[in-house]
């Protein structure tokens, strides 16, 4: 056992290791540890929020013990889906399972270490998004200690059996099908089915209104009791888990976590012996079985035609986001997902509110659209959107180690800069385009206020675009084990979400401070302004274009 | 030709990685970089391709400063880096085209300098696959098949052999050779001793970031021990 919590220690380092590490900066610097604590407040002050209005209409209707329900399955799916994506990298995709084994361990005890290092990932989540929710639930009812207890109970034994079950699907796979010898289809594929589920669920939920009457909120209650009822039959230990949340009487209690606590031993131990007999023979095929499919045909003569060296460059980091899973769900694909989400969620809601769509657009277009105010929400929608793209933020630390590339070729950094931020500034467009069109069609707005609009929403993801490189830059993630580390478990993601705030509050501001202003001339001072910093910035970055690939070694 | 010139560099204060380095390598050498690990082989290297910030002195590639004119210094090497883990998502022929525009090979040169280097390293056929489909060896073929493709005229290569087959390392090293008699200039690290032995018309060994010995291997027999092997005399000059 000793040996497994090293291996698990190993791993842990090493897959939340970077450049800090290598450059000899302390990991526990304070700086580091307030954007930490700063994050972890942002989001379970969000959590909270959120919980406490779901838990408090519910209370009022005395239905509060649905909410217990809604969290454990909340758990139970997010873990489904988290290990979908991270089960493969950790189980077959990290550069270390070579070097392990030749190494003396026992294949259990490497096994139990892969797995140790899937659940504490999940923890870390299912502590904000499940545990946090719980306790209030606790406060909120007056519950007692027994309550306590068993939801520390329920956050540590739900994830275990959802991990295991999608880890032993993932090891069948990568055993008998071919299909996993390519792990950028597996991956594409299973990105895409998550993708579909998250979609049907935004449809199936749109119709959800805000104003609810009594009769309404019962229905939807039934609904979602009749949905719970009807999974829990087949996830046996949310069930007893749930029973034994919502008793009051202390032996239930105790006989439900043991009930649930027997099923996961005997799933635990179900794994360890499938696991055993099937994980290595996908492992070592997919480490030595000959790589990704190859082909032989003749190389094209178009292939040889030379083109400028922007085009090049550029769709050399289109190709490098567009052939990798990760990168394209994180950089290229919420570009367009997000805005074709949001429409198919209002117009699925504005149809199940069985008013129609013209309805709406005729009451909207009678109010006065062509304001500042009404342009300011459009463009804050946009920021909102186009902080999901995170092609300018990861451009340097997607190239890993080889981004040493950009510094001993003959392009200057300034340009290679450049050309990695036009991808962020096309896809901005793409959402900008998509955004516009929706709000045209439930606003017609004039078509010179649709192009202001486009024009000033560009300039903006022209600045954010070079703010974004200019954070990668400066704290680049560069020595990774897997692209997950870059596109997930990357602390600057959350700088395009900051800077979207910021520039959604300067327009809150000029809102109040230009109250009737005309919409072009509000428009026009908010252009000049983003043109402004865009410039300073820009010349920053071209100033200190070698000072700032100083951490590019 | 390659100069270095009075070349430090510290990555902790006090302590210099490389310390005042001085070499020239002249048109027409190959030049062999000796040094246990930990030495400064790569950082002069890194130092050397621009990687690395130079903190006292100069390096000249053709009379081209690469602290005060980058761009010009950087068109005038290929560089093979140490790690061929390049731009995996890439296909070969994607990789080489890119590189040919980088370098602004010529359109008329392509596809014979591509097909002739991809030819002589056994990898055309493979050109139509991304490369991390490619083994650690034909990873290492399709990077210096890139370095070479614009016929630079100095060639600077870290390790170069690591993960080549007989057939290729032997291959590169008449490159090598053929390249310096064209009066253009070779400088390569390696830890094979044997290779900088029969290959090299000048070894530099580094030791702890200092220069310790420059010349030829007569010239090294004659300082040191006469009759001991080349390992022996590289484990003197290093372990002194």
């Amino acid at each position: 056992m000793d040996k497994v919590i090293k291996l698990t220690k190993i791993f842990l380092k090493n897959s939340f290791s970077n450049m800090d590490a290598r450059m000899g900066i302390s990991t526990k610097s304070k700086s580091k540890i307030i954007v930490y604590g700063l994050l972890f407040l942002y989001f379970a002050g969000l959590i909270i929020f959120l919980g406490y209005n779901l838990l408090d209409g519910l209370i009022a209707i005395h239905q509060e013990t649905i909410f217990v329900g809604m969290i454990l399955f909340m758990i139970f799916g997010l873990v489904i889906i988290q290990t979908i994506f991270s089960c493969i990298n950790i189980l077959y995709f990290t550069k270390d399972s070579e070097y392990l084994l030749p190494l003396p361990l026992k294949p259990y005890q490497i096994i139990l270490a892969r797995t140790n290092v899937m659940l504490i990932a999940e923890y870390l989540i299912i502590f904000l998004v499940g545990f946090i929710p719980l306790i209030m639930y606790g406060i909120l009812t007056g519950a007692g200690i027994i309550y306590y207890l068993t939801a520390i109970f329920a956050v540590i034994l739900v994830p275990i059996l959802p991990v295991l079950l999608i880890s032993i699907i993932v090891m069948f796979i990568m055993s008998f099908a071919k299909l996993t010898k390519n792990r950028n289809k597996f991956q594409l594929f299973a990105t895409l089915l998550v993708l579909a589920i998250i979609i049907a669920l935004s449809i199936s939920t749109s119709g959800m209104k805000q104003d609810l009457t009594n009769e309404e909120m019962a229905q939807m209650i039934v609904k979602a009791n009749g949905m719970i009822e009807l999974v829990k039959g087949y996830v046996p230990t949310v069930d007893y888990l749930m029973e034994a949340l919502t008793t009051n009487s202390l032996f239930t209690a105790i006989v439900e976590i043991l009930k649930t606590l027997g099923i996961t031993i005997v799933g635990f131990i179900l794994y360890m012996v499938i696991a055993q007999k099937i994980y290595f023979k996908g492992l070592v095929g997919n480490l030595f079985g000959g790589g990704t499919s190859s082909s032989n045909k003749e190389i094209n003569q178009k292939e040889y035609r030379n083109s400028k060296l922007y085009k090049s460059y550029v769709g050399k980091e289109f190709k490098n986001m567009a052939r990798n899973p990760v990168f394209l769900m994180q950089c290229l694909l919420p570009a367009i997902l997000i805005p074709i989400v949001m429409v198919v969620v209002v117009f699925a809601g504005f149809n199940s509110d069985g008013m129609g769509l013209e309805q709406i657009t005729q009451m909207l277009q009678q109010m006065p659209t062509n304001t500042f105010f009404i342009a300011c929400i459009i463009l804050g929608v946009i920021q909102f959107f186009t902080m999901f793209i995170y092609i300018s933020i990861t451009a340097i630390s997607r190239d890993g180690e080889n981004a040493v590339f950009m510094k001993y070729i003959p392009v200057s950094l300034y340009k290679q800069y450049m050309y990695k931020i036009i991808p962020n500034i096309i896809m901005n467009i793409v959402t900008i385009i998509v955004t516009l069109g929706i709000a045209q069609y439930l606003l017609n707005l004039p078509i010179m206020t649709l192009i202001a609009l486009f024009v000033v929403a560009t300039i903006m993801g022209i600045f954010q675009s070079i703010v974004m490189i200019i954070v990668d830059l400066k704290r680049p993630k560069l020595n990774w084990d897997s692209e997950y580390a870059v596109a997930k478990q990357n602390l600057n993601l959350i700088f395009p979400m900051l800077l979207a705030m910021f520039n959604i509050a300067i327009m809150v501001g000029l809102v109040f401070l230009l109250k009737d202003i005309n919409v072009y001339l509000g428009i026009g001072i908010l252009g000049i302004l983003y043109i402004v910093t865009t410039v300073i910035t820009n010349k920053y970055l071209y100033n200190k274009q070698y000072e700032l690939a100083d951490k590019i070694i | 030709m390659i100069e270095i010139k009075n070349v430090s560099k510290s990555y902790v204060k006090g302590k210099k990685s490389v310390e005042n380095l001085n070499l020239e390598i002249k048109n027409g050498e190959i030049f062999g970089f000796l040094g246990p690990n930990g030495a400064g082989k790569t950082t002069t290297i890194r130092m050397i391709t621009g990687i690395l910030n130079i903190d006292e002195g100069d390096i000249l590639i053709d009379g081209k400063s690469i602290k005060r004119e980058p761009l010009e210094a950087k068109k005038n090497f290929g560089f093979v880096p140490d790690s061929p883990d390049m731009f995996l998502k890439l296909k070969g022929i994607e990789y080489l085209m890119f590189m040919a525009d980088v370098y602004d090979v010529p359109q008329n040169k392509r596809k014979e300098k591509i097909e002739e280097l991809t030819k002589k390293f056994g990898i055309y056929n493979e050109l139509n696959n991304q490369i991390q489909s490619y083994s650690h060896g034909m990873r290492q073929k399709i990077v210096i098949c890139g370095a070479l493709l614009s016929e630079p005229k100095n060639w600077i290569l870290d390790e170069p052999m690591t993960g080549l087959d007989p057939k290729s390392s032997y291959d590169l090293k008449e490159m090598m050779r053929e390249h310096a008699r064209s009066g253009k200039t070779v400088f390569f690290s390696t830890h094979i001793l044997e290779v900088a032995e029969k290959l090299c018309d000048r070894v530099g060994i580094i030791n702890k970031g200092k220069l310790v010995f420059v010349g030829t291997f007569d010239e090294m027999k004659q300082k040191f021990k006469e009759n001991a092997s080349l390992e022996d005399l590289f484990l003197e000059i290093t372990e002194k």
